[in-house]
């Protein structure tokens, strides 16, 4: 038994890096998508300049460019953000590497950070600027074929509506995003009737309610942003549980319609404190205070919540038309780690429903060498990130499928299935053309017509084009020409080596997938980081 | 007519203040020497130090203040080598500091400020219908610690309590949110508070005494969940509309909100417990410099004011404080009359207590 505790928790800090890496990937991209008009042309070297705050921010506040801007015209206080995960902010403030790199961290919530000592003693003074709580955004013809009254509906009435068949919806990863992990303490908490602070008992008496409640959730995603896009390709699913803001602006940019539900037996709220480092110069602490009171002075407060639909912190401001003014049980955020991993941890491995993922792999001559040695490299370290109950395969082809063979987490000895991925990796060899079409539709022929019981997946790995073979368009005919059931299922191509990023994209977006690079060496955008990214949608 | 009275001291004050403005401003440009004092304060204490006018009366008086800010019940494992003051926010760790200080003169208590609940009318209303407070207008009143205490003891609930239901933020377990009572001194103050009141009016000081209260202490705590570490940050959440209806915090955080008028309350209501502790800020010298300024912050006619500015009650005769919140008696009871002031442990036993909510 402990060491199956042991063994779990090994996991759970496994997945936890893993979306260290993975929260990584987007803001990167974000960055070289062009932040900083005012740092234009030069390099930034992170180092301190008068003026300027360095701030670590969650990757979600993204859309607070503008405002910041506005800022910078208003203060002279220019902040440039390095966009980032939670838990991947609050790991670089434990280990003591943001000390002097960062002025100031910037997150959705500091209720995860405060879990970890080591993090929280680097934060002097917090102040939250604006807030979202968790809300449930459903469709408008859902709501009166269930017949609810929008600001009357409790978590435990959506549970039984779930349970009953009647509501399924979208959500993100609890281990790789804020917005998941807060979405999972405010089900966990209604669902258990805890009337206090989420204790383990909780988690276990509420274990056979949440698992009915996940099994409801249709789709799973590493953020946000294709969580939407997911959601209105599929057509099928009644609603997503989000931040109340990120509803409300898929309304507006969107178009989605829902109808945004806060829960009224209690929900989880980001806050979005802005916190000074203990470690920032005596200058920056000047910064930080003037923004401050900047960003929650009522004028912008107003704009805020007009133009990003979060709730306004001070009490002159009302919130913005969309937002209902009525007050929420704040629902207490867990006191302990070993609550909040543990709720994590079960959510992964024994309440969602699982995953079922084939892994369509590029193994044709011209991988020989250091392609496939990258390769085996990614596909281990891989290992320790799959679930209990997970079903992962592995197809290599090369001018055809070479072999597949599925391995199977068994909760009762997951290390047997663990080692057979393992050594399956490692009898991979190279040779042969590259018949990706084919490939990949014998990975569909693989999954089968069952795509309910699971979260199903391909994700296609190929350094080079399609040389043998069918076509992109025999492809393209053949998923066409497949029941609803089974196009459900999303291939997630990797561009790696040489392989054609226009070619992968048309795959990706005929099947709603989502492309992710792998183009660089080592880091996020290598095919370890690609993989591990991967893995919050899977 | 004593308000009347009290408006032209205030006028009189703000007046005196502007005065003390210009002034600094004057000495600072003509004035070459002045002494930087090294000190290690609690964090409510920051603002004060950082208050620009603060600064410049300091000046005036030839000194420049270095703080920097630490729990007030860590201070004495920090290295205090080359600080000429400690300033924590409680007598019991101010006593310790003493005893190790090789100065004579302290410790000097220049101000302090009693803990307070604070929330929002409904709540309070509630509360005040369920016989857990007594409300004395729209926006103040008392809590009643008994009972109060009671109702935690025996796990009761929002839903529970006549009239709740007409609130949807009122279910869940009924409880104050405080800081962290291991790294936070409000936190701490709060045991202290509640350990008197459940003992039966007696101050904890041995581990007989520990032990029972105990229990009830680890559920004040336990039910909170992840709590924060400075008293700054729960009473922010509050006046941001955001956690719970609840929050325990000085009495100089609202009152300082008030004066300074940078934010309105809106529907907040100042609850003080019938029985509570005050923050003592009490300041120990390190070296002589720093038994000066102690001398200075207690006795400077112009640095009182300003620490009454910030919320603070000055040590002494409470005129400055009294006349200052004249205009806001709707939420700050001045003398604070009928209410309790529970002794302090001493350190030792409160650290003892507050780990023993933990685990």
């Amino acid at each position: 038994m402990k060491g199956r505790i042991r063994r779990l928790r090994r996991r759970v800090s496994r997945t936890l890096a893993a979306l260290l890496a993975a929260a990584v990937l987007v803001p990167i991209a974000a960055c070289s998508a062009g932040d900083d008009p005012a740092a234009s042309g030069k390099k930034d070297d992170g180092a301190p300049r008068a003026g300027t705050l360095r701030v670590l921010a969650s990757s979600e506040l993204a859309d607070m460019k503008p405002l910041l801007e506005q800022a910078r015209k208003a203060t002279g206080i220019t902040v440039r953000p390095t966009w980032t995960g939670t838990l991947d902010a609050v790991q670089q403030l434990g280990s003591g590497k943001a000390d002097g790199a960062y002025d100031a961290v910037w997150l959705s919530s500091n209720d995860y950070l405060r879990l970890h000592p080591e993090a929280a003693k680097r934060v002097t003074s917090e102040t939250p600027l604006m807030a979202s709580p968790v809300a449930l955004g459903v469709k408008p013809a859902v709501v009166r074929r269930l017949g609810w009254d929008p600001s009357r509906v409790t978590w435990s009435q959506v549970h039984r509506a779930v349970a009953d068949g009647e509501l399924t919806y979208g959500m993100t990863d609890p281990a790789r995003s804020n917005s998941g992990f807060a979405a999972l303490v405010s089900v966990a908490s209604a669902l258990s009737g805890a009337q206090s602070a989420l204790t383990d008992t909780d988690v276990r008496k509420a274990s056979g309610k949440m698992e009915e409640f996940f099994g409801g959730q249709r789709l799973t995603s590493g953020s946000s942003g294709w969580l939407a896009t997911a959601y209105a390709r599929r057509g099928t699913v009644d609603a997503l549980i989000n931040y109340e803001s990120v509803l409300l602006s898929l309304g507006r940019d969107s178009r989605t319609g829902l109808t945004v539900i806060r829960p009224r037996d209690g929900v989880v709220t980001a806050d979005y404190p802005l916190s000074l480092l203990s470690a920032a110069s005596p200058e920056a602490k000047d910064s930080v205070r003037a923004l401050t009171s900047y960003l929650r002075s009522p004028a912008v407060q107003r704009q805020l919540t007009r133009e990003t639909f979060r709730r306004p912190v001070v009490t002159s401001v009302r919130p913005a038309a969309p937002l209902a003014a009525e007050a929420r049980r704040e629902l207490p955020f867990p006191g302990s780690r070993s609550v909040a991993d543990g709720l994590v941890d079960s959510y992964e491995n024994k309440l969602r429903r699982p995953s079922r993922t084939v892994y369509v792999l590029d193994t044709s001559g011209s991988m020989k060498g250091e392609r496939l040695r990258r390769l085996k490299a990614a596909l281990t370290g891989l290992t320790g990130d799959f679930r209990e109950r997970e079903e992962v395969t592995l197809l290599p082809f090369g001018s055809s499928v070479k072999r597949a063979r599925t391995h199977t987490v068994d909760p009762a000895d997951p290390q047997a299935g663990l080692a057979a991925i393992k050594a399956d990796t490692a009898a991979l060899t190279a040779s042969g053309e590259t018949a990706i079409f084919s490939s990949l539709e014998s990975a569909y022929d693989r999954l089968g017509p069952d795509t309910g019981s699971a979260f199903t997946s391909i994700v296609l790995m190929t350094d080079g084009e399609n040389t043998t073979g069918d076509s992109a368009d025999d492809f393209a005919g053949f998923y066409r020409s497949l029941p609803a059931a089974r196009r459900v299922t999303p291939v997630f191509p990797v561009v790696f080596g040489d392989s054609d990023r226009a070619e992968l994209d048309a795959i990706a977006s005929l099947t709603g997938g989502r492309l992710f690079d792998a183009t660089k060496e080592q880091g996020p955008g290598s095919l370890d980081g690609a993989f591990e990214e991967i893995r919050g949608y899977q | 007519m004593r308000r009347i009275v009290g408006i032209v001291l205030a006028v009189l004050l703000i007046g005196g203040v502007a005065v003390a403005v210009v002034a600094g401003r004057d000495s600072k440009d003509t004035s070459t020497a002045t002494k930087t004092v090294r000190g290690v304060i609690g964090s409510e204490k920051a603002e004060f130090f950082a208050d620009p006018e603060v600064v410049k009366a300091l000046a005036a008086k030839g000194f420049t203040v270095k703080a920097e800010t630490s729990g007030s019940w860590a201070m004495d494992r920090l290295p205090l080598k080359g600080y000429d003051f400690a300033f924590p926010s409680s007598k019991a760790p101010a006593d310790e500091l003493q005893r190790k200080s090789p100065v004579k003169g302290g410790p000097l208590r220049p101000f302090y400020s009693p803990l307070v609940v604070v929330a929002h009318r409904g709540a309070a209303q509630v509360l005040a219908d369920n016989g857990l407070a007594t409300l004395s207008g729209r926006s103040s009143g008392k809590l009643h610690m008994a009972p109060y205490l009671k109702a935690a003891k025996a796990d009761r609930t929002w839903q529970q309590l006549g009239g709740a239901d007409e609130h949807a933020e009122l279910t869940g377990t009924l409880f104050i949110t405080s800081t962290d009572p291991v790294a936070s001194n409000s936190g701490a103050l709060y045991l202290a508070a509640a350990s008197y009141v459940a003992d039966g009016g007696r101050v904890a000081a041995d581990d007989a005494a520990i032990d029972r209260t105990a229990p009830l202490l680890k559920k004040l705590i336990q039910v909170q969940g992840a709590q924060q570490t400075s008293s700054d940050a729960p009473f922010r959440d509050f006046i941001s509309g955001v956690g719970n209806p609840l929050v325990l915090v000085y009495e100089s955080q609202v009152a300082s909100l008030l004066m300074q008028k940078q934010q309105e309350l809106g529907d907040l209501v100042v609850l003080y417990p019938d029985t509570t502790v005050s923050s003592d800020h009490t300041l120990v010298p390190l070296t002589e410099s720093g038994r000066q300024l102690g001398e200075l912050l207690s006795t400077d006619p112009g640095l009182r004011r300003l620490a009454v500015r910030h919320g603070f009650r000055p040590q002494g005769a409470a005129a400055e404080f009294t006349a200052a919140t004249a205009g806001h008696t709707d939420y700050i009871d001045q003398q604070l009359t009928g209410i309790r002031q529970a002794p302090v442990p001493t350190a030792t036993v409160l650290r003892a207590m507050a780990r023993r909510t933990r685990g």
